[in-house]
């Protein structure tokens, strides 16, 4: 049985309030410039509820830049331990694009052999999806990637409805917020309607930019290997990272150690890296194996469309257009699979 | 290392990077703790005449006096340390290069310039082996002690050879470009933690360029937002005029 | 922040010791190495362990002995990197972090009884050597047995005495050649492949196995496929850093493969259309 639930968003401010005195408490807000990050809020005045993707994804409190693995003393012999950092915290207004980058992080730090740093943070973190009543931009591609609708990995959902927001209750830690709080009434049919008329609405909105099924993306990949486009987009990139940064599924990372000044101990970190990177597939013999730009290119693209589609059957884009936004160079995520798929003819 | 000691130098500089060790705060407390300090003209007057485990040196070798000098604290030091553009990459002295080295002096000295010796200005891995370079106009301090700690532990330390950029996003700044302004973070080394642009500054590219910087694209993209192409060369010679000295004459030590 | 100890944490280190130390050029030293114990590692020829030195990082290092040797194992290791060069200063008695074995080794069970032909270009002999050593240890369960060795003068050799042995041995046919000869030599100069036509063999029942640097792997599947051993019978173990040994971190990645958990030992029919993998 679904279970849903009515917030007067009058009693929103109220919300933050509670939950923020038990916990950290990150929502969207605003930076200028029609930008938006994730932050710690104690107010509901300082959240933008109208937001287009955060300039990071909530990857970063999944998987932090920096991350400890290890502490260690060398002081006798190489002793350590291992450890997770986390937070408990509540994660609000999270877009459906983004709870299916996190879904996608799950499954890989889930896969075997497990990542417990990843696993137990996840579960510090209580995720309160919010829906996109209309497209963000022209860049985002969430309808053809199914995301613009929510897919689960939330714990509460809500969809504004004007003076109310209409919630979901997707768990019994989304129920023991309703519980706790006793901000929440109960909904009736006719607020369902509502959601059902929003939900009709966003049909005609949110379309298919590309005209072809998702389901022959990789088909067009098998085909798309040696395409000229890899070479395109390779000359333009300037290998800054911004893309696998700000994607909410890319999780590649470095591991490496920070000495104390006392030059005994200290910590074993990861941290984010990128396939983008000069030296990212280098060996210590020199040679790099990705040395081109376009053949970066070419991996990182195949790693949203392709290869995981192979390992999980899962997409690992999302759609959230984030890529394409902050590109210097106007590499598009969208121009290049319209292009993939003009060359190949796909229908 | 039984309690190793360090000595600083400046060559031709603002002198700014010595500030910043100077102002580093607790941290600089711990490492005396773990080494002696000889000789560092800016925060003491004593000098030091014997051999040392760690020459720390700023500034570039401009004239042949400095040549001599920077062969002279080599031979005294098992290791060094290069810091701050100017010793690193040529840094802002490079743009004497882009000049005729008389026209350079006359404008500088006057009638009497035959008197005052020049040569083109060079990073000091030109002239002598460095061990360990900490890149930055001035120098990012928390670098400079993974540096030290890194030369005091033996272990190498590599400059990073990705983007500035990669930092600025994880300290999730709003993009300069987005700004409307032309930033050289894209081609510029990281190691810095992207300090200018969090406190809302362009990258000036002080840090030295990538090994492998995609300078056709950088260009192309600068001149999509209309700027000159002077002022881009400008921006990118500012600091990597010392560039070309490599290029042209593998003068790399 | 908050934080909680991991018991379980696949980073956790092993504290393994370091039995005997043998400089084997400028480049390269020799480490035995004992587990907590004296356990066995337990590993099979072929996969690799991380090594870890506090304060310095981690590196990938092929395992060097045959598993048939329980209480230690040993490793070669050229000074490249941060890590190689902290370990060369390792002596007798110091303590490292081992994490591993990862990934799959050569596949044993499909080799035994068959005809083996290995070619070990360089340090390639490294991994390779665990895998001779353990088909020497069980000698009688494996058909003929050829080894050519390639490396790029005579005092860059990797393990002399027992390549001697290897060539006295009556079931084993041994040959080698070095790019660049000295007075010394008395042996053939020259490239692997130019020793591959000689080899007497029968292709229906011979697996090649191959380990070298990147650029040989080209040049010496060409002759093998010459010599008409079917490819699904070519194994060649592929150089990637592999930093994690989990199959996360993307730095060992072809395409959809991860080296560290799908490799380092693939069947060159599997991985001949993978781009980016030879």
């Amino acid at each position: 049985m679904q279970i849903y639930k009515i917030l007067k968003k009058s009693n929103l401010d109220s919300l933050v309030s509670i939950l923020s005195k038990k916990q950290k408490f990150m929502a969207p807000v605003s930076k200028g410039l029609n930008k938006f990050a994730f932050e710690s809020v104690t107010s509901s005045k300082d959240i933008a509820l109208k937001y287009i993707p955060t300039i990071l994804a909530p990857k970063k409190y999944f998987m932090p830049q920096y991350e400890t693995l290890i502490e260690y003393d060398t002081k006798e012999g190489q002793n350590m331990k291992a450890v997770v950092e986390y937070e408990n915290m509540v994660l609000f207004a999270v877009h459906t694009c983004d709870l299916a980058g996190i879904q996608c992080l799950n499954i890989v730090f889930s896969d075997r052999p497990k990542d417990l740093n990843y696993l137990v943070r996840k579960n510090k973190i209580t995720i309160i999806g919010l829906e996109c009543n209309e497209v963000c931009d022209e860049y985002s591609t969430c309808a053809f990637m199914d995301n613009d609708l929510p897919n689960g990995g939330y714990d509460l959902f809500f969809t504004d409805l004007g003076e109310y927001f209409i919630v979901h209750v997707n768990t019994q830690m989304g129920d023991a917020i309703i519980n706790d709080t006793k901000l929440f009434e109960d909904a009736t049919v006719s607020h369902i309607n509502e959601l059902e008329k929003l939900r009709e609405k966003k049909r005609k909105l949110f379309i298919n930019q590309f005209g072809i099924d998702r389901q022959k993306i990789p088909e067009l990949f098998d085909k798309s290997k040696e395409s000229q486009i890899w070479d395109d987009i390779g000359n333009r990139c300037l290998s800054c990272g911004n893309c696998t940064n700000v994607c909410p599924t890319c999780y590649c990372f470095d591991v490496m150690d920070v000495q104390n000044l006392d030059l005994k101990t200290g910590k074993r970190i990861r941290v984010w890296d990128s396939c983008q990177n000069e030296t990212f597939a280098k060996v210590s013999g020199g040679e790099s194996f990705r040395e081109a730009r376009s053949d970066r290119k070419r991996h990182r693209f195949y790693r949203k469309f392709k290869y995981p589609v192979n390992r999980y059957s899962r997409f690992f884009c999302t759609g959230c257009g984030r890529c394409t936004r902050t590109c210097m160079a106007k590499i598009s995520l969208l121009e290049t699979l319209e292009l993939l798929i003009k060359e190949n003819k796909v229908k | 290392m039984k309690r190793p000691k360090i000595a600083f130098f400046d060559f031709a500089c603002c002198e700014g990077c010595q500030l910043q060790v100077a102002n580093i705060g607790e941290a600089l407390l711990d490492i005396l703790d773990i080494a002696d300090v000889v000789e560092f003209r800016e925060v003491m007057s004593e000098k030091w005449d014997q051999s040392f485990d760690i020459a720390v040196v700023e500034g570039s070798i401009t004239d042949h006096h400095a040549i001599e000098r920077i062969k002279m604290i080599r031979s005294r030091s098992k290791l060094l340390i290069a810091y701050g553009s100017c010793a690193t990459i040529g840094g802002i002295n490079g743009m004497k290069n882009n000049f005729e080295l008389d026209e350079i002096r006359k404008e500088v000295y006057g009638k009497d310039y035959k008197y005052f010796d020049t040569i083109k200005t060079m990073p000091v891995h030109h002239v002598v082996k460095v061990d360990y370079f900490v890149n930055g106009c001035p120098i990012y301090p928390p670098e400079f002690i993974t540096v030290l700690k890194a030369a005091l532990s033996g272990i190498p330390y590599d400059v990073p050879d990705k983007s500035v950029c990669i930092e600025c996003k994880f300290n999730e700044n709003i993009c300069m470009y987005e700004k409307g302004l032309t930033c050289m973070g894209p081609i510029t080394r990281a190691g810095c933690n992207s300090w200018c642009i969090n406190n809302g500054n362009i990258c000036y590219g002080c840090r030295g360029m990538v090994s492998n910087p995609n300078e056709k694209s950088a260009k192309d993209i600068l001149e999509k937002y209309k700027i000159d192409l002077n002022l881009i060369l400008n921006r990118i010679n500012m600091y990597n005029k010392c560039r070309e000295l490599e290029d042209n004459e593998q003068k790399r030590y | 922040m908050k934080k909680q100890i991991l018991n379980n944490s696949e980073y956790i280190i092993k504290k393994a010791k370091v039995v005997r130390t043998k400089k084997l050029t400028d480049l390269e030293k020799f480490f035995e190495i004992s587990m907590p114990n004296n356990e066995s590692l337990d590993h099979d020829p072929g996969q690799f362990v991380e090594v870890s030195l506090f304060g310095v990082g981690e590196a990938p290092i092929s395992i060097a002995s045959s598993p048939t040797m329980r209480n230690s194992f040993d490793l070669c290791v050229r000074r490249v990197g941060k890590v190689t060069s902290e370990m060369h200063k390792l002596e007798q008695g110091d303590e490292i972090g081992i994490r591993g074995p990862f990934g799959k080794g050569f596949p044993i069970r499909i080799l035994e009884g068959n005809d083996l032909f290995f070619i070990a270009g360089g340090l390639g002999i490294v991994p390779l050597r665990s895998l001779i050593n353990y088909v020497i240890d069980n000698r009688r369960d494996f058909g003929n047995v050829n080894i050519l060795l390639g490396c790029k003068t005579p005092d860059s050799m990797l393990f002399g005495d027992e390549v001697e042995i290897w060539q006295k041995r009556l079931d084993v046919n041994f040959n080698c050649t070095v790019d660049k000869a000295d007075p010394d030599w008395a042996g053939n100069v020259g490239l692997i492949t130019s020793l591959i036509p000689g080899v007497n063999l029968d292709p229906d029942r011979t697996f090649a196995i191959v380990v070298g640097p990147p650029i040989m792997y080209k040049f010496v599947i060409k002759e093998l496929i010459a010599k008409k051993i079917p490819e699904r019978q070519i194994y060649l173990s592929l150089e990637r850093h592999m930093k994690c040994g989990l199959g996360r971190c993307g730095h060992c990645q072809i395409e959809d493969i991860y080296c560290c958990q799908d490799g380092p030992v693939f069947c060159y029919d599997q991985i001949k259309k993978i781009r980016g993998a030879i």
